[in-house]
């Protein structure tokens, strides 16, 4: 299956072992990626919020380069799923927004007709790929390990944009994926906050505790891991742990996978093949409950 | 019932979060586990069950009458309108803020019940009555009333557009009732922050053409507590059961702030340094976002975020030093320029 | 505790609120008491608007005119006559505080079409017009800085000398009782919809202002007005606004006729409220409803006016019976809206208990008579709110200082202890207040007979018998709402007394009431109104007062 692939720019900046660990896993799973190397930052609601103009120009460059290979766009980040989503959603309900953005894109030679369709591959998973697929494919099964869903913002809400309503499945994908590679799914009531991310660079200590908050009570509930579709949920869940857990005064050391590692694991890959020692959170203790090193 | 309802009565089970500061509570009311979270600012409470026969398109506020009238008088709750106008009866179902008003039992039910209590990040009073304090308190903080430029001559409107009054409407629409600040993820950690409600409040006012404050009023929710406290995670967008949509609001603020000047913040220079990265190389550079956020003279600043970067050095998690620009980045900047405003 | 104010206003709706408001602004020191925060109170579910005489062309004689007919003679012409008078500045007033009124292409106020108006006439703000009214009125005292005792349920009015000089009051979180002490005491507790079952109103409408007052002295009058509104939603009872008919919205049959035209030819679907209700009962008594209902149809109205103007309802309709206004009719039948009666008062507000004044629903001064124009509510409020609150602020310049009070919040302590302390016996206030309920709406709703009367009379003497015997099932202090359940029933059994005995007295159909054995409108004996004078455990004693005439002699009413 062709589809074209918005990495994110955190993919290929500070989170590199998400960039790699989604592109190896690709082909197992059936997925030819054609990179859109010339697509900006979708602007993570940053750029839109304060001109929101400029917001809608630049995805829609981004979707019409999606357009113009198939029209399906796969993305390996909560947050650029929802800034694309809800770009798309405002196209549709606001034909007056699409037509000024294309003012602006015609420019540069393009184009956006309003078809492309955005899912993150862990829409994917299940709605392209298929459970039965996914199945026969999984060598190792996560047996033993306790893990807890961490979505992101991004991909739940507004739930309008990313249809949450015609899908309401979407909102326990993650769940339903740890269990089909037969790892224990850890339920608490965190997996669809927020991460605190956004507020990092302008008021770190709320930032560190909201995350900090959310780990401990995985961790409270018996979980050995936490995986997350979104890069930036793991640059301040994984990226930020040791802090968040001065800010809320208890121990945390929960390592946080990445979507696309815990799904490798269970693929065959090896750690070191998914990255899983470029992580600030020691991931050795969990892979050894499934017999992994790292 | 009439047309429109149905004869049919189903079985509903309710769980009701009890909570009783005077200590009585019934024998069957079983113990729940302390709120998890440290943010909890309730004490633990019971969950006493209840079994209702009602209408299959009932609400959760007719179970709690029904349980209330005829089962138990000692189940405190707060209600009026039972349509969604007078916002009493905002409260957790299953683990979210809504309406009792507006949830339908059917939707709700989950693993054969629908569980119902206080929020946990607010104080509580009793059972699902809690204490709105922090709500009207935050209210309050943002001068929620119009400080009127010159008035016009007797018996005279001020002339202003029905645009500018609609533009005012989605907040207006606001019945107060809670839902977003209780499922405010930014409040569950910043007791500081003004929230959802309160800046929406504000906006409505800050945007009132006849409003004669307005750069005062960008001020004041510039400052800690005010815009830039939010965490832009659209819970409230999704729990506000009157379409008020809060973020917008916010972010509506955020706008009007920088173009009036207020740009001495973390969060102005964040998005300024996010859209420089963008401009020039087409992709966020995390390496330099953080710093010029912070600010660079800001030294103390600087210093509080050195472990983790040196922790995510050490991980080989860091961006490459020498930040890369994506093919074609001459188009985005073409973008940027044809754009124009704002990161122009 | 007892804590001393000049004045005291009960209630924190329109009414109350606005009276606040000008008796700050007089320079007294005022204190809101009110059982629910002031954004609760069901001033917020008015939707449709607010009527003034503003636009050209339009003049205040028109408005009372309209009024005073839609009243069937029965509203006292001087207080029409105010109330129309001052209708725009108070409109204006409103305008300036920030209420965002629709406006024309002009940018100046813009108007709707409303029932029993013979111009368009109602300034509005979508379907939320109550709401935008009071959201505005509320900041307006936050602004003001006036003293709101918020989830506090008045218990009693203390009276000293013959003046009412406060209230007392539980307050519903620490379950302690205080006196409010006052110079004065300004009751805009609001209206009495729970003692109709089904009703618009909410839950807390429990006429508790009409049963402070009537216990302390003043009479009630026109009590036998029931506001039935034509069109509720089926099932719940939820206001469906008239607004919807101002936009053009239809009524049809089961025949989908519209039968309006054969009752109101002119005026069709927009006919006064007493009329269209009258003859959806008609319909449906002959066999032309559907379950009970007619039907409300918005679909050739279009998405652009249905989802602009009238969100709320298509949003109400949409969640509590699935039905989508776009393109389906809605069952609606008449239901319980409004009392046009209430606590005696002049046009300052005052009634005839020294230091008592009266603003909003629970008052009557009376300019609605035996029925209220739509929008005209709103308008009643905050002129009238206004006027008590100037008045009272003057009044209580003249009042000493008070020292007294213990006695009565010790007895008061006594009488809810009692109260709390009773065996459980059977009788709960919440069996009582549905027999209740649905007796009125049988006996004493749209149409009225003298057997009904008298069958409601005799069933409402023994649910006061059996209220005796009410016990409350919960016994703590800390947010006891089934002791001020149990105290609400008390006001609603004395409130439903007062309507069913007029309602009895008054011999002959005008507006609201509609006798089958009294057809007509007899103006050679009822052209003047029932007053009720609580008598304690004797029954009450009624008097008569002439309706004030002015420039409009009654006529036959068609529209």
């Amino acid at each position: 299956m062709k589809v074209a692939f918005h990495p994110g720019c955190v993919s290929k900046g500070a989170c590199p072992e998400l960039y790699v660990s989604a592109t190896k896993i690709a082909g197992t799973l059936g997925l030819e990626l054609q990179e859109l190397t010339e697509a900006p930052c979708t602007g993570a609601g940053v750029l839109s919020e304060q001109n929101p103009d400029l917001g809608d120009s630049l995805n829609a460059l981004t979707l019409a380069m999606a357009e113009s290979m198939g029209g399906n766009l796969m993305t390996i980040c909560s947050t650029c799923q929802g800034v694309l989503s809800s770009v798309n959603h405002t196209f549709e309900k606001k034909p007056e927004r699409l037509e000024k953005a294309n003012k602006t894109i015609a420019d540069q030679g393009y184009t956006y007709k309003g078809t492309t369709k955005v899912k993150h591959l862990l829409w994917m998973l299940f709605e392209d790929i298929g459970v039965d697929k996914l199945k026969s494919v999984i060598k190792r099964k996560l047996t033993g390990l306790k893990i807890a869903p961490f979505y992101g913002c991004y991909i739940l809400r507004p739930s309008d944009s990313l249809g949450l309503k015609e899908r309401p499945e979407r909102k326990t994908y993650l769940e339903q994926l740890i269990e089909l590679l037969g790892a224990e799914r850890v339920d608490y009531t965190g997996s669809g906050k927020c991460c605190g991310f956004p507020m990092l660079t302008f008021n770190r200590d709320k930032s560190l505790a909201m995350g900090g908050n959310h780990i401990l009570e995985a961790k409270e509930k018996g979980a050995d891991a936490m995986v997350t579709p979104c890069p930036l949920c793991h640059l301040n869940l994984d990226g930020q742990q040791p802090d968040a857990a001065l800010a809320i005064s208890r121990p945390l050391e929960t390592p946080i996978f990445h979507l696309p590692q815990l799904l490798g694991l269970a693929l065959g890959f090896s750690p070191e093949e998914l990255r899983l020692n470029h992580h600030v959170v020691s991931t050795k203790r969990a892979l050894e409950k499934v017999e992994l090193k790292v | 019932m009439e047309a429109g309802g149905s004869h049919v009565l189903m079985k509903f089970t309710i769980e009701v979060g009890r909570y009783n500061p005077e200590g009585t509570y019934a024998d069957d009311a079983k113990q729940g586990a302390p709120y998890p979270a440290p943010w909890a600012s309730s004490p633990p409470r019971r969950y006493q069950s209840y079994e209702v026969d009602l209408p299959e398109h009932a609400v959760v506020l007719d179970a709690l009458i029904e349980i209330r009238e005829y089962q138990d008088e000692s189940v405190a709750v707060r209600c009026a309108c039972r349509s969604a106008i007078c916002g009493s009866c905002a409260m957790w179902v299953n683990g979210h803020a809504h309406l009792a008003c507006k949830s339908k039992l059917q939707e709700f039910t989950k693993d054969g019940k629908t569980r119902v209590e206080s929020p946990p990040s607010m104080p509580v009073i009793r059972d699902l009555v809690w204490d709105m304090k922090p709500f009207w308190d935050n209210h309050r903080r943002v001068t929620p009333w119009l400080e009127n430029k010159p008035l016009p001559p007797p018996m005279q409107e001020y002339r202003v557009t029905n645009e500018a009054m609609e533009e005012l409407i989605q907040e207006v629409t606001c019945i107060s009732c809670g839902c977003c600040l209780m499922d405010c993820e930014s409040f569950a950690v910043n007791k500081d922050f003004m929230g959802p409600h309160a800046l929406a409040k504000a906006y409505r006012y800050a945007a009132d053409p006849r409003d004669d404050e307005t750069q005062k009023r960008l001020g004041e929710y510039s400052q800690q507590g005010g815009v830039w406290d939010c965490t832009h995670c659209f819970e409230c967008v999704q729990q506000c059961p009157k379409g008020v949509e809060p973020l917008e609001q916010i972010l509506k603020l955020r706008r009007m702030a920088v173009n009036a000047g207020y740009t001495h913040n973390a969060g102005t220079r964040h998005a300024d340094a996010f859209a420089e990265s963008v401009k020039h190389s087409g992709r966020l550079n995390e390496l330099t976002l953080l710093p010029k956020s912070v600010g660079f003279f800001n030294v103390l600043g600087q210093l509080a975020t050195l472990p983790s970067a040196f922790n995510m050095i050490r991980a080989g998690k860091l961006p490459p030093i020498i930040h890369k620009t994506i093919p074609g980045v001459k188009r985005i900047k073409a973008i940027f320029d044809r754009v124009g405003g704002r990161f122009k | 505790m007892i804590t001393d104010h000049d004045i005291v206003v009960l209630g924190a709706g329109l009414a109350g609120m606005r009276a606040a408001l000008e008796a700050a602004r007089n320079g007294t020191s005022v204190a809101v008491v009110t059982k629910v925060h002031p954004l609760r109170s069901h001033s917020n579910a008015a939707q449709g608007g607010i009527n003034a005489a503003i636009g050209e062309g339009d003049t205040w004689e028109s408005h009372a005119f309209d009024t005073i007919k839609g009243s069937d003679y029965l509203a006292d012409q001087d207080a029409v006559e105010i109330m129309c008078r001052e209708a725009p500045a108070d409109v204006m007033e409103f305008e300036h505080m920030g209420v965002i009124f629709y406006r024309n292409a002009e940018g100046k106020l813009g108007t709707r079409a409303f029932g029993g108006a013979s111009q368009a006439r109602t300034y509005f703000v979508g379907d939320i017009t109550g709401q935008a009214l009071l959201v505005t009125l509320y900041d307006q005292i936050l602004k003001a800085g006036v003293k709101v005792y918020e989830e506090w349920f008045a218990t009693s009015l203390y009276m000293e000398d013959g003046r009412c000089r406060g209230v007392v009051a539980l307050e519903m979180i620490t379950g302690e009782l205080h006196l409010l002490r006052a110079k004065a005491v300004i009751n805009g507790a609001g209206g009495v919809g729970r003692l109709y079952e089904p009703s618009t109103n909410a839950l807390i409408c429990t006429g508790d202002g009409y049963g402070l007052a009537y216990r302390a002295g003043a009479p009630l009058m026109d009590m036998e007005m029931v506001q039935y509104h034509p069109t509720t939603l089926a099932g719940s009872g939820f206001l469906m606004t008239e607004a919807a008919r101002g936009e053009g919205a239809y009524l049809l049959n089961s025949e989908g006729d519209r039968f309006m035209k054969t009752y109101a030819p002119k005026m069709v679907e927009l006919a006064s409220r007493d009329v269209v209700s009258r003859s959806e009962a008609t319909e449906i008594a002959a066999g032309r409803g559907i379950d009970g209902n007619v039907l409300l149809d918005l679909r050739h109205l279009g998405p652009e006016i249905v989802l602009k103007k009238l969100p709320q309802v298509h949003e109400m309709a949409l969640d509590y019976l699935g039905l989508d206004m776009l393109k389906d009719p809605i069952p609606v039948r008449p239901g319980m809206h409004y009392m046009m009666g209430g606590v005696k008062t002049d046009a300052n507000g005052a009634t005839q208990v020294p230091g008592l004044y009266a603003a909003g629903e629970v008052a009557c001064v009376s300019v609605h008579g035996g029925n209220r124009l739509g929008a005209n509510s709103l308008l009643d409020t905050i002129v009238f709110g206004r006027h008590s609150g100037k008045h009272a602020s003057e009044y209580v310049k003249t009042v000493p200082d008070s020292k007294g009070g213990e006695r009565l919040l010790k007895s008061e302590q006594a009488r809810i202890s009692d109260l709390l302390a009773r065996p459980y016996t059977g009788e709960t206030h919440a069996r009582l207040r549905l027999e209740l309920a649905t007796m009125m709406d049988k006996y004493v709703g749209v149409y009225r007979d003298e057997a009904g009367l008298e069958e409601a009379l005799k069933k409402q003497q023994d649910l006061k018998k059996r209220y005796a015997s009410v016990a409350v099932g919960d016994k703590g202090r800390v947010y006891n709402q089934a002791l001020t359940f149990a105290l609400e029933l008390g006001y609603m059994i004395d409130v439903a007394e007062t309507i069913i005995r007029s309602a009895i007295l008054r011999k002959e159909s005008r507006g609201a009431q509609a006798r089958t054995d009294y057809p007509q409108r007899n103006d050679a004996e009822w052209l003047k109104h029932i007053l009720v004078h609580f008598r304690g455990d004797k029954a009450p004693e009624i008097t008569y007062l002439p309706v004030t005439i002015t420039k409009w002699k009654p006529e036959a009413r068609t529209y």
